[in-house]
């Protein structure tokens, strides 16, 4: 019994140090930068965008993302249709690929901020957590501000 | 040397070019109301101007931002370069969500100077009869329901600026998310 209580023990231990070791040191590797969301009055919608550099050899995955400040956060795209039509959609996740570069940008990819608790105005910030596949929860801070140009 | 003059020539008679009219309001005319709640006659109101327009939704939070800050780029161009006689319009095709109350915070929370740029909304019948007028397709396409059972709908829709002249008849249409400020400057200094 003793033995057997040993042997599993052994095995949980090393299998959360197997575990959690390579997610640490991924999440090392992944950075989150140039984060920005557009002003939203409560009740309205917002997104966030920001640059994601991976710098590990090993590709991760954005399965979502939380935020205090909307009832809905969710990872959304807007797309093309035909020549001069646009639409948004939900997207389940987006790849990050080995040693790469992604951005959430306007006409692109971008965390959807879906009904704001209240008004976020230019100049003020709001935080929120990226859910990486591998890296793990990552912690932003947005700053909000209109489009670059203004 | 001669084709050089030629070349000049052909430059300078494309640049001052007349845009053609690719549609008329005519003698159309339709209630809306603007954010303000005050009914609106249109085109009626903006009849004497150089009218640039966009086709929006509020809950848009990507495409229809992007060519509302561009709208901004223009009118804050032609503030810059003391251009009169211009009147931005954003018309929603989402009137059931996009309230006078909705249109008028959406203006404030970004910032924008109304001076010479109304929002319009109004009855559903009436802003689907202006999109069909002038060719702007919105469908509904997506929609988020929330734990109250309100539900919004994203729309597949056509990203388009407009340009009127001061007859109301539609002289170019541009790709509102990535319109080219410049272009749309020149092409209205050709209207004056």
């Amino acid at each position: 019994m003793n033995k057997v209580f040993l042997l599993i023990a052994a095995i949980t231990f090393s299998s959360v140090n197997l575990f959690s070791q390579p997610i640490t040191n991924h999440q090392s590797l992944i950075t989150v930068k140039d984060v920005w969301a557009r002003p939203g009055a409560k009740n309205a919608n917002s997104a966030i965008y920001f640059v994601v550099q991976n710098n590990s050899s090993k590709a991760d995955t954005i399965l979502g993302a939380k935020s205090k400040f909307a009832e809905i956060v969710e990872v959304h795209e807007s797309f093309k249709r035909d020549n001069d039509r646009m639409g948004m959609r939900q997207v389940k996740f987006v790849a990050v690929a080995a040693n790469s570069k992604l951005e959430f940008k306007p006409g692109g990819f971008h965390i959807m901020l879906i009904n704001l608790y209240k008004d976020i105005k230019t100049g003020s910030s709001l935080d929120a957590t990226l859910n990486f596949k591998f890296a793990g929860k990552i912690k932003v801070k947005a700053v909000v501000r209109d489009m670059p140009g203004m | 040397m001669k084709r050089l003059l030629l070349f000049v020539l052909l430059f300078f008679s494309a640049c001052t070019e007349k845009l053609p009219v690719v549609d008329d309001f005519g003698n159309t005319h339709y209630n809306l109301v603007n954010q303000n709640n005050q009914p609106v006659a249109f085109p009626d109101i903006v009849k004497g101007k150089i009218v640039v327009m966009n086709y929006i939704f509020t809950n848009c939070p990507d495409i229809c931002p992007l060519s509302t800050n561009n709208i901004r780029l223009i009118q804050q161009q032609l503030k810059k370069e003391k251009i009169e006689n211009v009147q931005f319009v954003s018309l929603s095709f989402d009137p059931e969500f996009d309230t006078p109350a909705v249109l008028t915070k959406f203006a404030e929370i970004h910032n924008l100077d109304l001076s010479n740029w109304m929002f319009l909304t109004g009855d559903k019948s009436v802003t689907d009869a202006i999109i069909k007028k002038v060719g702007v397709l919105a469908v509904p396409n997506d929609s988020t329901v929330f734990k109250d059972g309100r539900k919004i709908y994203y729309y597949v829709h056509t990203d388009r600026i407009q340009l009127s002249d001061t007859e109301g008849k539609i002289r170019k249409n541009y790709k509102g998310s990535t319109i080219n400020v410049e272009e749309i400057v020149r092409d209205i200094k050709g209207l004056l």
